[in-house]
């Protein structure tokens, strides 16, 4: 029969009741340190989630402490992101916080949120020894809560703009045009460019405020106020960038798709010239190797008649969280302090293969970075993605960043099929605050 | 006098030896199922952010109905309900009657072929309804080519096409449930029925609305009740095959709740309250359709 969310939710209930009677086997060796207090003296769990990706990047890390310590066991377990945090939120909110492992990965767009609502799951590692300063300051701002650090930065979400530098070369442009613009340079480009070739510059998803957030943060905006209110209503650079959204999609330069895979598939299907996302795009770019060399990289177009607007912004991205059941801390903090907040040449090694870019600014001036990537017309894409980073505005995620995300994707739809900017941002606002218990 | 002492305590015997065979079943449903339940009834009294709950006695029932999203998800089911219902149980009916036919050739082949659908994984069977219905899936290059789109029309980019999307999928994968209902209610309706019918002249028609409607009622009870439960509790096709989109225009107030437990800040007490709702709708919608259907003397 069709699922029941309700015996769902009783599940959860269940769940979370049954946990709390038998003290779990699977919690003992998730945490790593109960069948052996000894053993479990140099050993480490970690969750996270993409055996090509983040999983390798840990396991690397390991082998990197491992020169100096021995003894240094690390158990990487792997578990989606959703998973991930629902066992956070069933593990928090039953009080069973030792069924966490020691190390765990969170999206830098949850991070405040999980902090927040549970704060006696994370340990506060302001103090541990590992040097801050050496991140880009945008992407540690993400695991900051109350000022104090919750979190070690990992990957990089440096927004970039891809274009297809042979269908640029139809309408007479090239990639260097597209450098440091405005978007009313950019729709104006990108009208020509569809006129002649007839293919829009930019695709995106329907039902999702990626964009939005991502022109947004560009400017040094947020959806949230410092103290975590939101505000919306009144926010100049939300009205500009949700202007310029209507604006691109009305000119036919942006095409909403509906689901992910077609977003990817008009990149690589060539449906369109270009497209403007966090860089871990590119690895799904490249999986269409025959348009290699035909792409090339700048930032993106920035906000007209906006205080603050730059053409660097971020999208996803995660961070490491120490929880606060680690049996080890200090363990914990040395091994990151080593490697993912220490070592240039860690970052070396995970970025040829799994294409791993740092948010470790010392990394940037290694030799790996600065290599010429063929896909990318032979440039070094990842030494300006890495530069790219350093200049990105920081923005207040909140607490209620997904309710507010969600909210001000309905308001954008509804924008471009005709609705009034000003009545459907007030609106949103009025379902975030509706979502915030005011 | 003896005898019957002895009989009663044989029958007493064996009732004893049923419930314990009953107790392990009750037992379980008891702790993994009603339990639960009764915990979730004192949850939705409470409010509060993950496990920080305090008690906030109706706040919770009361909020339901302020919140625009969820009073949009409320609309979109019955929608749902009003539309998608009827036409899969009369098409049901429809197919099944069609499918009962004595002279019918390769009855067993059309019979999978039509209950094959609700085999399939739900996940899955919405993930490829959006790709058929995406601006460049099958459904949209079939109409460009037979001239009736010059370019690929959103069809779930637009709140009424997606949601007769949603209406389609869900035919296409329920309508062969019901019907292996229907053929089995079938099977008790005496082919002489038929017969007799026939040679007083009866046409099919006649003999499908005189005849298998009304021998059938209870399985049609059943029916509509399961689908109208099914359907209050919809969940993958608004998540899988719209997102809830665009702008909540096809949300389900399962997808919602949903939201509020995992996606959002968890609300618990919240959602445990909308769960409360659906079962308050389903109960009553059920309890109207005994009423009205069940007119056995």
């Amino acid at each position: 029969m069709k699922k029941k969310i309700v015996s769902l939710l009783l599940a959860g209930a269940m769940v979370a009741s049954l946990t709390a009677c038998g003290n779990s086997g699977s919690g003992g060796q998730a945490s790593g340190g109960k069948d052996g207090g000894a053993k479990g003296g140099n050993e480490l769990t970690v969750w996270c989630w993409d055996p090509a990706f983040n999983i390798y990047s840990m396991n690397e890390a390991a082998k990197v402490y491992q020169k100096d310590h021995p003894d240094f066991k690390l158990n990487v377990v792997e578990t989606p992101w959703a998973d991930i945090q629902t066992k956070l939120t069933t593990a928090a909110t039953s009080g069973k916080l030792d069924t966490l492992p020691d190390i765990i990965l969170l999206q830098d767009n949850a991070f405040q949120k999980n902090v927040l609502t549970y704060p006696d799951a994370f340990k506060d590692i302001t103090a541990s020894g590992i040097d801050f300063t050496q991140f880009a300051k945008a992407k540690t701002a993400y695991s900051v809560v109350n000022g104090k650090n919750y979190g070690v930065p990992f990957d990089n979400g440096a927004v970039v703009a891809c274009y297809r530098t042979d269908i640029l070369d139809q309408a007479g442009y090239k990639v260097d045009d597209f450098k440091d613009i405005t978007w009313s340079k950019y729709q104006q480009m990108g009208e020509e460019i569809l006129a002649k070739t007839g293919k829009p510059l930019l695709s995106c998803q329907a039902g999702e405020s990626d964009l939005i957030m991502m022109m947004l943060q560009s400017a040094g905006g947020s959806l949230f106020d410092k103290d975590g209110k939101p505000s919306m209503v009144g926010n100049d650079k939300l009205k500009k960038v949700m202007e310029t959204y209507a604006s691109l999609v009305k000119s036919g330069v942006l095409i909403e798709v509906n689901d992910w895979d077609q977003y990817v598939g008009t990149l690589t299907n060539s449906t369109v010239g270009g497209t403007i996302n966090g860089c871990w795009i590119m690895a799904s770019i490249q999986t269409a190797e025959d348009q290699s060399g035909k792409w090339a990289i700048t930032n993106m177009p920035k906000l007209e008649g906006v205080d603050g607007a730059t053409n660097y912004s971020n999208n996803g991205g995660s961070s490491w969280a120490i929880t606060s059941v680690c049996k080890n801390p200090d363990l914990a903090y040395d091994f990151m302090a080593k490697t993912f907040a220490g070592s240039t040449s860690f970052y070396e090694t995970i970025l040829p293969k799994s294409g791993a870019l740092s948010t470790y600014l010392p990394a940037a001036q290694s030799k790996v970075y600065a290599e010429p990537q063929k896909f990318f017309g032979d440039a070094p894409v990842y030494a300006t993605i890495t530069d790219f980073a350093s200049k990105i505005p920081s923005n207040n995620t909140g607490v209620y960043y997904y309710e507010a995300r969600d909210a001000v994707a309905t308001a954008i739809t509804n924008v471009v099929a005709g609705a009034d900017i000003d009545a459907e941002i007030k609106t949103a606002e009025d379902t975030v605050n509706f979502a915030m218990g005011k | 006098m003896d005898n019957s002492k002895k009989k009663l305590s044989l029958g007493q015997k064996q009732s004893l030896a049923g419930w314990a065979f009953l107790t392990p079943a009750v037992l379980f449903i008891a702790v993994m199922s009603f339990l639960p339940m009764i915990q979730a009834l004192f949850l939705s009294f409470q409010s509060g952010k993950g496990a920080n709950l305090s008690w906030a006695g109706v706040t919770n029932y009361v909020r339901m109905f302020q919140d625009p999203v969820f009073m949009q998800a409320l609309k979109n089911n019955f929608i749902y309900l009003i539309i998608q219902v009827p036409i899969m149980l009369i098409l049901a009916l429809i197919l099944a009657s069609l499918l009962n036919n004595k002279d019918l050739r390769f009855k067993g082949l059309f019979r999978t072929a039509i209950f094959l659908p609700c085999a399939t994984s739900l996940v899955s069977y919405a993930v490829i309804f959006r790709s058929l219905f995406a601006v460049d899936g099958l459904i949209n290059i079939v109409l460009i080519k037979l001239g009736f789109l010059s370019t690929g029309y959103n069809f779930l980019g637009h709140p009424n096409s997606a949601r007769i999307v949603i209406i389609l999928a869900l035919i296409w994968r329920w309508t062969g449930y019901n019907m292996v209902f229907y053929l089995s209610g079938l099977q008790n309706i005496e082919y002489s029925i038929y017969e007799s019918a026939k040679i007083d002249g009866a046409s099919p028609i006649q003999s499908f609305w005189g005849i298998t409607v009304p021998l059938l009622k209870p399985t049609i009870l059943l029916t509509a009740i399961m689908s109208t439960n099914g359907t209050l509790q919809l969940f993958d096709e608004s998540v899988n095959l719209t997102y809830g989109g665009p702008s909540n225009a096809t949300i389900t107030m399962s997808h919602y709740i949903y939201n509020v437990s995992f996606k959002y800040v968890p609300n618990f007490g919240y959602a445990a309250a909308m769960s409360y709702l659906i079962l308050f709708l389903v109960a009553v919608l059920a309890f109207l359709q005994m009423k009205v259907g069940d007119k056995r003397d």
